[in-house]
Parts: C-alpha cells; sequence; structure tokens
C-alpha cells in the first residue's frame, strides 16, 4: 500500500495524524507463595513442579489473598502517587481455556486497589514528559499451553502467580513514548524490588491500545490491541507499524473506519496475529468473588508501607544530573537499568570522580562486554575496580590510554585489580622518575621552538600538543599530571632566561 | 442403642461402657440392615471406622486423652472431602474423583475422635429441595419410604432420622440443612455464614453455602458445633474467632426476657395443617413464658427470586472448572478442545444443574447483569436491613420450616415449584444467619413437621439455647421411625 502514496506526500500525511496509544503493563511480583494459595513458582522449573489444589482449581478449595502482593501494590502505588483506595474487592472473570483451572480468573475489575498514577520521564531528546496511570490492580496469573505434535499439554506452575496489572490512560502518543513510559515502569518496580523484572522470562507482559485520529480532532477511532509483547524493541516495531499501516488506511479510505480487533504478537515471525474481532468480542461476566472479602486499608497502613519506599529512579535521576553532573545520556543509561546503577553506586563510594566513573561503565565496559554477551554488574569485576582504574588516571598515575589496556585485561581476567595487573607488565608502569621525564621534555622543546612561541602569545591548543608530544615520547607512560608541572615550569624558565 | 444421641454414645464409651468397635460395628449393621430400603449412602467406609473404632479403643485403654466426638459415628455431604475418598458431589461428573484434601470440618471430626461412617447422598451439586436429582439413587424418607426426605442433604437427613447414625453434616445454601431435617423430623442447624469453614467443601454458591449439623438432639448439634465452629485460614469467608462453649450455654436460662417475632403476612398463605402446627408451637412458646409480637418481613417474598438470580450467578462459575480437563468425567467422543468442554459437561451434568448454569450465565451477561444480578444484590442488602431493623424488637424469628411436609418422591416436577420448598428458608441464608429447624409435631398422615427460628448475626449459641428450650417442652421430640425403631441388638 505504501507504494501507492508517493513518499514526499506520506511524510506529510504522518504529519496531520496523532496516535493515541494505552498499554496494560503486567508485572509478575516476586512474592514467595501465589496471589491466592501458598505454592512457590520458579521460572523454567518441570511443568507441574508449583501447583496445589487451589493453583489447579480443584473442587472445594479456596482463595485466600496474599498479603505481601497487597503491600507491594500499595508500595507501588506510592511510589507514583496514586490514590490507595481503602476499599477494593476482587472479582471473578470468566472464560473457558485450559491454562486457567476455575474458567474464570480472579482480578479486580470494578475496584482496582490503585487509582490515578504519575509517571514522568526523560525521552533522549532531553524532553520530561509526564504520564498517567488510569489505575492499577491485582490478579492471578494464568498456567502456560506447550503443543506437542500429537497433543498438548498444560503446565500449571505459573498459574496464580501474583500480577501487577498497570494500565495507563490513552495518553501516549509515539512509540518512543510508549517505550519510555514502560521502561519507566520497569525501573520502578526495580526499585521497589516488587518483581524480578527479567523479560525474559516473561516478568513483564505488555498489552497495547493503538488508534489515530486527525491532529485537530479530539474523538478517538477505532482501536486495535496488541497482546503478549514481552520486549520494548519489538514493543516499538510493533507500535510503529500498527500506526503506519491505520494512517495509510485512512489516507486511502478517508471515509472508512478500521474495524477494532484484537492480535498477538508473534516473537518468532515479529507478525501480528488475529485473535478475534470486535464481533467475537468475549463477554467476561465479571461478578464480585464470592470467595474473598472486601480488601480493607487504613491510612497509617498506608502511610507505614510509604515510609518502605527507596529512593526512586526519578529522585536519582535527578541526583546523578544536579549533585554529580553526569552527562544526560549516561544518567538514562543508569537510572534505567537499575543493576547497572547500583553497581555505579558501589563504585561511587571508593571514587570521587563520578562523571569518569559513569563513562567506564556505559561507555567503556558494556563495548568491550558486548560480544562476550555479559553484563558488567554480573561480569565478575567488582565496581570498586574499575574505581580503583579512575583513580589511578586521576592520581596521574596511569594515563587514560594504559587505562584503557587495563580495562582489556579486566575484562579478561575479571576480578584481577588493575594495581596487579600494573605490577605485572612494566608497560603499564609510568615513569616516575622526574629526571627522565625532564629529558624528554627538554627533546620535545627544541624541536618545537614555535609550539612554545604559540602558547605564549595565548594559544592554549600548543600546550596540549606540546604535552601530546611528551606522552608519545614516553609511551604514555610519563604521568599527566607530572609532564603538566614540569612543561610549565621548563617553558617559563626557559622565557625567564631570554 | 439406636435411639442414643451421640453425647450419650460418647458418655457410655467413655465410662466404659461400650466399645468404640461395638458402636462402629452396630451402627455398620444397621447400615447393612436398613440402607437398601433407605438409599442415603453414596459410600460407606466399613475398613477405614473400624479402624478408627480400634484406635479410639486402644487409645482408652491408654488413658489417653479423648476428644469431644469420641466413638460417636458421624455421616458426611458427599461435597464434603474426606482425603482420598470419593466426593461425587452426586454427579456423574464426578464419580471417579478422590478428594486431594480433608474438609476442615473433616480434619476437625477426626482430631475430636469422630468415626466417619461414610458419605451421603444429595441432590447434584445440592441443588435441589428433594434429593431426587442426584445422578445416582434415590433416597427414601425414613417416615415414608414413598416420600422424598427433603434436600438437598436428604441422605444426612434420612440416615439420621432412621437412626444409621446419631449425626450427619449436610451443607445448606437456601435450606439444604433445615428443610431435610424437618421432613425427617430432626434437627437441622445452619450457622451463621462465616461460623463454620467452607474449605473443602464443594461451593454451590460461595456467599450463601455454610456446612452444619443433622442431629436428633440440639444438645448434639450444639456439639457439633462446638467441634465446627472453628476460624480456618484456608477459607477467607470464615470468622476469625470461634464459637464460645455452645454446649455450655444450652442449658443455662436466658438471662434476659426473649422476644419471638412472627411475619404474620409473609406466613399468611400457609397450608392448614402447618398453619396449625405453627400456632400450636407458638403457643407452646408462650406457655415457656417467651413474648410474642408480630412484626413486618413483607419483603422476604422477595427472597426465592433474590435467591435464584445470585445462587444461579455464583454456580455458573463455581461450576465452570467441571471442563473434563483437570479431573473429572472427560467425554469419549470428544477430540478437539471445544469437543471436551462440551461434551464432558454435556454427558457429565444432570438437568437442572445445566439449566441453573444458563441460568446464572445468562443473568451476568453484561446487558442483563444490571437488570437481574445487580437488582438482587441490591435486594439482598435490603432484606439484610430488613432483619436488622426487626431485630430491634425481638432476638428471634420463628416460621414453619417448610410450606408442607415431605411430598411423594416424583410429586413435583417443575422447578420453579420445588423451588418454593426454600420460601421460609432462604431469607436466613441471604442474610448470613443462623438458623434452625426442629421437630413440631406430625401431619394427619404421619409425617414429621417442624418449626424454623432464625436468629440474629453470630448469635448462634442463643439460637441453639432457645431450640434446646422449645426442645424439652416438646413430647415428639426425639421420635423414631416405626420402621426403623427395632434396636438391631
Amino acid at each position: 500500500m505504501i507504494m501507492e502514496i508517493k513518499k514526499m506526500d506520506w511524510v506529510q500525511e504522518k504529519e496531520k495524524w496523532q496516535p493515541v496509544i494505552g498499554l496494560e503493563i503486567h508485572v509478575q511480583l516476586n512474592t514467595q507463595s501465589k496471589m491466592f494459595s501458598s505454592e512457590s513458582y520458579h521460572f523454567g522449573d518441570e511443568p507441574n513442579t508449583h501447583i496445589g489444589v487451589v493453583s489447579t482449581g480443584q473442587p472445594g478449595s479456596l482463595p485466600t489473598i496474599n498479603r505481601k502482593a497487597v503491600e507491594q501494590t500499595v508500595l507501588f502505588g506510592c511510589a507514583v502517587q496514586a490514590k490507595v483506595s481503602l476499599m477494593s474487592h476482587f472479582d471473578r472473570k470468566s472464560y473457558f481455556y485450559p491454562d486457567t483451572p476455575k474458567n474464570y480468573q480472579v482480578t479486580q475489575f470494578n475496584c482496582p486497589l490503585l487509582r490515578e498514577g504519575h509517571i514522568s520521564c526523560e525521552l533522549n531528546d532531553g524532553q520530561t514528559k509526564h504520564f498517567k496511570i488510569h489505575h492499577a490492580h491485582l490478579e492471578e496469573d494464568s498456567g502456560v499451553l506447550k503443543h506437542f505434535t500429537h497433543f498438548s499439554g498444560v503446565d500449571y506452575n505459573r498459574s496464580g502467580v501474583p500480577i501487577l496489572e498497570i494500565v495507563s490512560e490513552a495518553c501516549l502518543h509515539s512509540a518512543q513514548e510508549a517505550v519510555a513510559y514502560a521502561m519507566a515502569i520497569k525501573a520502578i518496580v526495580e526499585y521497589l524490588d516488587i518483581s524480578r523484572g527479567n523479560m525474559e522470562e516473561g516478568c513483564l507482559r505488555m498489552d497495547t491500545n493503538i488508534s489515530v485520529r486527525r491532529k485537530e480532532t479530539k474523538e478517538l477511532r477505532n482501536k486495535i490491541e496488541i497482546k503478549n509483547m514481552t520486549s520494548f524493541s519489538y514493543m516499538e516495531t510493533a507500535i510503529t507499524s500498527e500506526i503506519e499501516r491505520q494512517i495509510q488506511f485512512y489516507s486511502l479510505h478517508p471515509e472508512e473506519e478500521i474495524e477494532s480487533g484484537t492480535y498477538r504478537f508473534e516473537q518468532g515471525t515479529k507478525e501480528l496475529v488475529l485473535m478475534r474481532t470486535k464481533e467475537q468480542a468475549e463477554d467476561y461476566r465479571y461478578f464480585p468473588e464470592p470467595d474473598l472479602p472486601p480488601i480493607i486499608l487504613t491510612e497509617k497502613y498506608i502511610d507505614s508501607i510509604r515510609r518502605l519506599l527507596p529512593e526512586l529512579p526519578r529522585d536519582r535521576h535527578r541526583r546523578y544530573l544536579l549533585e554529580l553532573h553526569l552527562p544526560r545520556q549516561a544518567t538514562i543509561l543508569l537510572v534505567n537499568e537499575k543493576k547497572l546503577s547500583d553497581y555505579f553506586e558501589e563504585g561511587l563510594k571508593e571514587c570521587s570522580q563520578p562523571r569518569a566513573l559513569a563513562n567506564w561503565l556505559t561507555v567503556e565496559f558494556p563495548g568491550r562486554l558486548k560480544e562476550l554477551g555479559k553484563k558488567i554488574w554480573s561480569s565478575g569485576i567488582p565496581c570498586k575496580q574499575i574505581a580503583e582504574l579512575v583513580n589511578l588516571i586521576e592520581q596521574g598515575r596511569i594515563t587514560g590510554k594504559i587505562a584503557k589496556s587495563i580495562a582489556d585485561e579486566m575484562v579478561k581476567e575479571p576480578g584481577v585489580p588493575p594495581e596487579v595487573l600494573i605490577q605485572r607488565n612494566s608497560l603499564y608502569q609510568p615513569v616516575h622518575d622526574t629526571a627522565q621525564v625532564e629529558q624528554i621534555i627538554d627533546r620535545v622543546l627544541e624541536k618545537n621552538p614555535t609550539s612554545i612561541a604559540d602558547y605564549l602569545s595565548g594559544k592554549k591548543k600548543a600546550f596540549s600538543f606540546l604535552v601530546g608530544e611528551v606522552m608519545k615520547h614516553s609511551s604514555g607512560k610519563a604521568p599527566p599530571n607530572l609532564v603538566n608541572e614540569l612543561l610549565l615550569k621548563k617553558i617559563h624558565n626557559r622565557t625567564d632566561f631570554k | 442403642m439406636h435411639d442414643l444421641s451421640g453425647i450419650l454414645l460418647r458418655q457410655l464409651f467413655i465410662k466404659n461402657e461400650l466399645s468404640a468397635t461395638e458402636i462402629c460395628n452396630f451402627f455398620l449393621h444397621r447400615i447393612e440392615q436398613y440402607e437398601p430400603a433407605l438409599g442415603s449412602f453414596l459410600s460407606i467406609f466399613s475398613k477405614r471406622a473400624l479402624y478408627k473404632a480400634e484406635e479410639l479403643d486402644a487409645k482408652r485403654a491408654q488413658n489417653k486423652p479423648l476428644g469431644k466426638l469420641a466413638a460417636i459415628p458421624i455421616a458426611i455431604k458427599d461435597n464434603i472431602h474426606v482425603l482420598g475418598e470419593r466426593t461425587s458431589c452426586g454427579s456423574k461428573f464426578l464419580s471417579n474423583y478422590r478428594a486431594l484434601f480433608d474438609a476442615t470440618v473433616t480434619r476437625l471430626i477426626e482430631e475430636e475422635d469422630g468415626v466417619i461412617l461414610g458419605k451421603t447422598n444429595l441432590d447434584e451439586f445440592a441443588m435441589g429441595s428433594s434429593t431426587e436429582k442426584s445422578a445416582f439413587q434415590l433416597t427414601k424418607n425414613p417416615w415414608d419410604l414413598s416420600c422424598s426426605p427433603g434436600g438437598s442433604s436428604g441422605g444426612s437427613a434420612a440416615a439420621v432420622a432412621a437412626r444409621l447414625c446419631p449425626i450427619s453434616l449436610g451443607s445448606d445454601t437456601g435450606g439444604s440443612i433445615r428443610q431435610p431435617a424437618a421432613f425427617c423430623g430432626i434437627v437441622g442447624f445452619k450457622p451463621s455464614y462465616g461460623r463454620v469453614s467452607r474449605y473443602g467443601l464443594v461451593s454451590f454458591a460461595s456467599s450463601l453455602d455454610q456446612i452444619g449439623p443433622l442431629t436428633t438432639t440440639v444438645a448434639d448439634a450444639a456439639l457439633m458445633m462446638e467441634v465446627i465452629g472453628q476460624h480456618c485460614k484456608y477459607d477467607s469467608t470464615c470468622l476469625s474467632f470461634p464459637l464460645n462453649n455452645p454446649l455450655n450455654q444450652l442449658k443455662t436460662p436466658f438471662k434476659e426476657k426473649i422476644t419471638l417475632g412472627i411475619p404474620k403476612s409473609f406466613l399468611k398463605n400457609l397450608e392448614r395443617e402447618i398453619g396449625q402446627n405453627f400456632q400450636y408451637a407458638v403457643e407452646s412458646c408462650e406457655k415457656l413464658g417467651y413474648s410474642i409480637i408480630e412484626v413486618d418481613l413483607d419483603i422476604l417474598n422477595y427472597s426465592i427470586a433474590v435467591y435464584h438470580i445470585l445462587s444461579t450467578a455464583e454456580a455458573s462459575t463455581n461450576l465452570a472448572r467441571f471442563d473434563g480437563i483437570r479431573f473429572g468425567n472427560r467425554s469419549l467422543q470428544a477430540k478437539t478442545l471445544i469437543e471436551v468442554l462440551d461434551l464432558s459437561r454435556e454427558e457429565g451434568f444432570g438437568f437442572e444443574v445445566k439449566q441453573r448454569i444458563l441460568l446464572g450465565t445468562y443473568l451476568l451477561s453484561s446487558g442483563y447483569q444490571e437488570a437481574h444480578y445487580r437488582q438482587a444484590q441490591k435486594m439482598r442488602q435490603l432484606i439484610i436491613e430488613s432483619f436488622k431493623k426487626v431485630f430491634e424488637k425481638c432476638q428471634m424469628i420463628i416460621t414453619p420450616t417448610a410450606p408442607s411436609a415431605a411430598f411423594e418422591l416424583g410429586y413435583i416436577q417443575d422447578s420453579l415449584e420445588m423451588s418454593l420448598q426454600d420460601i421460609y428458608t432462604v431469607p436466613a441464608s441471604l442474610a448470613g444467619l443462623p438458623a434452625i429447624s426442629i421437630p413440631s409435631g406430625f401431619s394427619s398422615k404421619g409425617l414429621p413437621l417442624a418449626l424454623h427460628i432464625t436468629a440474629r448475626q453470630f448469635h448462634d449459641n442463643e439460637l441453639l439455647q432457645l431450640a434446646y428450650h422449645i426442645e424439652k417442652s416438646q413430647p415428639f421430640i426425639q421420635k423414631i421411625p416405626p420402621q426403623f425403631d427395632d434396636n438391631g441388638d
């Protein structure tokens, strides 16, 4: 279809439309036991080894509410300044599917635990955006169907695992915003330590509703729902292409409206598969779960949970920018990945150069670890050692160039401190002999009288050039501080003589 | 021995006058003798019961402490789990289902040394008022074998009335303990909602279901409540505090003056014989010194409709788990997933159950829920409030238990007409109030009639206390159906 629209026209056409996106993020909570029973859960274990009478829906079994899951939800509510309901209750959502053992899911439909939350996040261009959470509620996860050649099986290990479903307002207007919002949520649940947050294990699953409208209009058109996206990049791809599809459709069929429907994102083919159209939409027959009393909370309880709030991503973000003066890009990278950020915090304890440390953690080491497929926080290199590396540069004991070689070796031999690496290799050992450095400086100054003149006439660059020359002749081993100091002294000595 | 209450049997056992094995064998023999005519049991645990009895005899020989139910034979309705035994719920769907855990009540009975004799017949999934809807067998009324024992706990009521055991457990959603107790001339007690744990009771309508005892005396009912009226952490709707010594409170006189309310205009269309019997019961209450006042509870005319909407709505989802995937009947014809669901349910459920599931599903559907289910919920709230208002003027309310004496098997075919059986029992269920049915005389045909007493929420003890005082003044209490009244020894 895109062939039918000329490229220039297409760019102009896209400008006229505003995408309207809502996200439902399902966060698996990391409680010890399931939402309504005492069974544990561990991803990847043998099928049906974490099951019991409740999570397989045996007749006569009854649910009981996991208090920890309620506590975690309230904590999340405090983190996003949501209204925590003093009274909420569970509902039954009825549909027949073998992964749902009771053939209804216990969820919160009419009275969710949280309403009206706020998420602020910074986009890559430095713009800060504020998004609204419509509500968030607790529910139980389903089991997992497994299909074999001649039969299918159900694994109920996951059945009953607590899910915090966070539903945004339809306030996102691009795939990038949707991703930024989702990443912010992921960061928050990780900072609160209420989810393992592992995308590969399905700890975070996203559904999205997408429609587009002419920028000058307010009313919403039919929306398309895409279910079960388990990675941010897939989500960005899926949303971007769905937005384009809808805009194309409306530009070619201005009088028509797309048919509402629900699609599933196929991880393998990266294609959308139609699950059902609006006409086939199920009637879930929600009604209050009679096996569970309402959840009644007090302000006192909510306050006691609020006091447990740790430093949140947005606080850390502010601290990195305003107190540590980190660059924006590094700040976003660090803050959005709690493990990296915590790792950075470890290093900070031993290091007074946050900017340099951040650079080593977000640029230098990830580059070296990428091909190994490792993350720095699980690489075996203690951040303390990277801090040490930064300190060595700062103290002038090694040059930046040598530091990079040492970093290479730290990646190869995780855990070996930079000091040991330096001692093992004489090439890394700085020239401590002042006389030797002075000799080199003398030689350099002999050869570059014009640079001296340039420097003396106010050209700062000339000085840097001279420093570089000295470093080159010392094979980078001359301590930069010493070089600076001696060079200045010698230049001025020379001029004094003249 | 058959005419002894549970409490007396335990006393004889404790005093070394009878062994648990003797008691157990005696009742097992009675079951063997009478059960073919009665059809009250779906399974009989001869071995298990005798094993337990021997254990108790050994315990007594070693002077170990004996439980509150020591050596008392007890039958359990077949919708309550006993670990490892079949829980059929009177349904083909579960004809081979074995319980994976003990119901809390089962555990409590065993902890107090009760001897579980077997599981009793019921209307399929406790849906019915005659026990005729059992997929397996008809249960007969011991007073007239051509009559229904009532339902849905008909097996539990018939077994106790015929003295095949002194005590049984039933479940009551809209009258399923009280109406069969009335039909069979015994005591049937439905506790306050939440008083007894529902863990291990196969749910019919979760917000109404309660387990309770069927006994020959009020004291036995109080004894059972003392055992099963406990908090249970596996049932979130269960009260957090235990029932406080119901047996002790029983015999004490009332500290305050007791006033009983009669909802006269709600009772205006009583059948002649029922009306006369009720009048007699009212007079005997007056003789006992209780004041009688008239109360307005006309709102209860809506209770059957409200009950039907709420109970079928809840049942439609409670019974959704019976799909042939994990347990129970799976159709052999089924080749696809949809067929497994459709055919397994088609084959496994009886007509009454299907009808209620369909009705409940419809009532919850979008567009209809507002008109029916939500309205019914509002009405339920109004009924609760009306009761509260009435209880400002009186402590308890009395009515007949059922609009008629036991009817002939097969007599009522229409579901709606059958549902009218519950007219006097359903209100207490909707309001979560404790209620009891105690014998109040006989019809001209010699069938038992009964008085129904409803008390304030959580005033279960007070209710048992009143029932006990009335029971003492009645000549026809503890009458035994003639056909079953020979002492087998």
